[in-house]
């Protein structure tokens, strides 16, 4: 060490250096942009095939439309359904948080001082 | 005589000793050590990399006789810590760490959010700051480019670039100067990296206004398994095709990657995720740590280092902050950035978007933005290795 001796010249950077280096700096930022830019279009290109198949097969719906025949007992159970779910409804809910205590039997298989001595042995 | 014999022998015996041969310096080195370790251990500063690390400053600089007939500390050759410094010196350990860091990653907040990319390169300006600051401060080009890497706070990055430049300068005089910069560097960038709760915290604060880091970002959407496996491979191939010198890096981050999101090779992935990183962190730690052998270490120099290190890590997450801030300005109101995750696009993974998300919590504890600032922190990795490469294609 031992002598401190400081630099500071901004004329050590040269314009070629300046130049690769800002170069170097544009670089990464086009290579990531790319990385995101080509994944934009990838999005953009799925979504539209998405739709095209949408589309596609909504047209194929409306072109031959199914007939949908409900009978009644089917009526009944969606009826029954709904009631059922609408008749549970509540306003609020009791906020009371109740913690149901489970009790092991104990046995040297599930003992913790089992499995830490037996571990121990590896060491 | 006799007393003669066993005053001779009772002096070799003090000679070959450590009380014998201390210098101030290593006694300040292994201060250092030893501080680093408490802290660590009391301040959880990433235990994980800093209890290694500092444990390889006490063991590099416990003084021992230079002249003795077997090979003992780090920079002798044939000696056994220089063997396990060896993965050090040829980039094997970087290597290493981008696959085990590869399989562990998800990249699918990338590939939901692409426009958050681009902040992973916006906060690369730190480093162009940092290469220009130490070339006026006096730094020949490919020690500027060793120190301003720090700011991508990625150590393993760090010490990629510098291996590969020493290497790559053959038997000039200045690739053993480059080389005697692996361990500034590394551990230059290691404790930023663990400091990035102390670091970063005060520069995002200062940087968003409250109204910006309450900004609640859109839900991210499901990416399917395909798009999993197909854009790693996109992204490797558009990668090392710019930056071909990075291959060591990135080749392996996206191999790491695709063993895990193929779903076939869980055995592969659970390895290197796991044991293989561990096993390398642990000889990485140790080696770069006894690599600041006081004699070595203790220069103005590596303080400058460590000064200019800091800085660059701070641009760095300014950087990423302020190009936040700027797509705001373009983008719609549902689409907002918060520009918190900005400072995510430094390379310090998982630490940087951790801590991106908490300072949101803080502010509104019902707003998480750790999915959103995963993306800029992976592309954080990926252009700081790009930077890496070019950085060799330049300047060898």
């Amino acid at each position: 060490m031992r002598t401190l001796s400081i630099v500071f010249d901004p004329s050590l950077i040269g314009s070629q250096t300046l130049i690769l280096s800002i170069l170097g700096y544009c670089i990464v930022l086009l290579t990531l942009s790319a990385m995101a830019y080509f994944m934009v279009r990838f999005h953009s290109f799925r979504d539209y095939m998405r739709t095209k198949k949408l589309k596609k097969e909504t047209t194929q719906a409306k072109a031959a439309p199914v007939k949908v025949v409900m009978t009644g007992e089917e009526n009944a159970a969606i009826a029954a359904a709904l009631y059922l779910f609408f008749s549970e409804l509540h306003d609020q809910e009791k906020y009371v948080m109740t913690i149901k205590k489970v009790s092991r039997t104990y046995s040297p298989w599930s003992s913790k001082f089992y499995n830490i001595w037996n571990n121990m042995k590896y060491w | 005589m006799k007393l003669l014999l066993i005053n001779n022998l009772f002096q070799g015996i003090w000679a070959d000793t450590g009380f014998s041969n201390l210098y101030w310096d290593n006694g300040i080195m292994i201060f250092v050590g030893l501080v680093l370790i408490v802290l660590s251990i009391k301040f959880n500063l990433k235990p994980i990399l800093l209890i290694p690390l500092a444990l390889g400053i006490v063991i590099g600089n416990i003084p021992f006789m230079h002249s003795t007939p077997y090979p003992l500390g780090i920079y002798a050759e044939g000696s056994i810590l220089h063997y396990l410094f060896f993965g050090v010196l040829k980039g094997i350990y970087p290597a290493l760490i981008f696959l085990g860091l590869g399989a562990m990653v998800d990249l699918s907040p990338m590939i939901a959010n692409p426009k958050l990319i681009i902040l992973g390169a916006a906060a690369q300006v730190g480093i162009l700051v940092t290469f220009l600051g130490a070339i006026i401060l006096g730094f020949p080009v490919a020690h500027s480019a060793s120190i301003a890497i720090i700011g991508a706070a990625d150590g393993n990055t760090a010490i990629f670039l510098t291996s590969q430049l020493a290497a790559g300068l053959g038997n000039l005089p200045e690739a053993a100067k480059v080389q005697g910069l692996i361990g500034p560097v590394a551990i230059a960038a290691y404790l930023y990296m663990a400091l990035v709760p102390v670091i970063q915290p005060p520069i995002m604060k200062l940087l968003t206004t409250k109204k910006e880091r309450l900004i609640r970002m859109k839900p991210q959407r499901t990416v399917s398994r395909n798009e999993k496996i197909a854009f790693p491979l996109v992204f490797l191939l558009l990668t090392t095709f710019v930056a071909p010198a990075a291959l060591p890096l990135l080749g392996m981050f996206f191999f790491g990657n695709i063993l895990k999101e193929s779903g076939l090779t869980k055995q592969l992935a659970g390895t290197v995720s796991t044991v293989l990183i561990d096993i390398v962190v642990i000889l990485i730690g140790i080696t770069v740590g006894a690599s600041t052998q006081a004699d070595v270490f203790l220069k103005w120099e590596s303080i400058l280092i460590f000064v200019l290190g800091a800085l660059s890590f701070m641009v760095a997450t300014a950087g990423g902050i302020m190009f936040a801030k700027v797509m705001n300005i373009f983008l719609k109101k549902e689409n907002q950035i918060n520009p918190l995750i900005g400072a995510a696009g430094v390379a310090a993974v998982p630490d940087s978007a951790r801590i991106a998300h908490e300072m949101g919590q803080k502010e509104d504890s019902t707003n998480h933005l750790i999915s959103h600032a995963m993306a800029p922190n992976i592309a954080g990795i990926i252009g700081s290795a790009v930077t890496a490469g070019l950085f060799l294609a330049f300047i060898l």
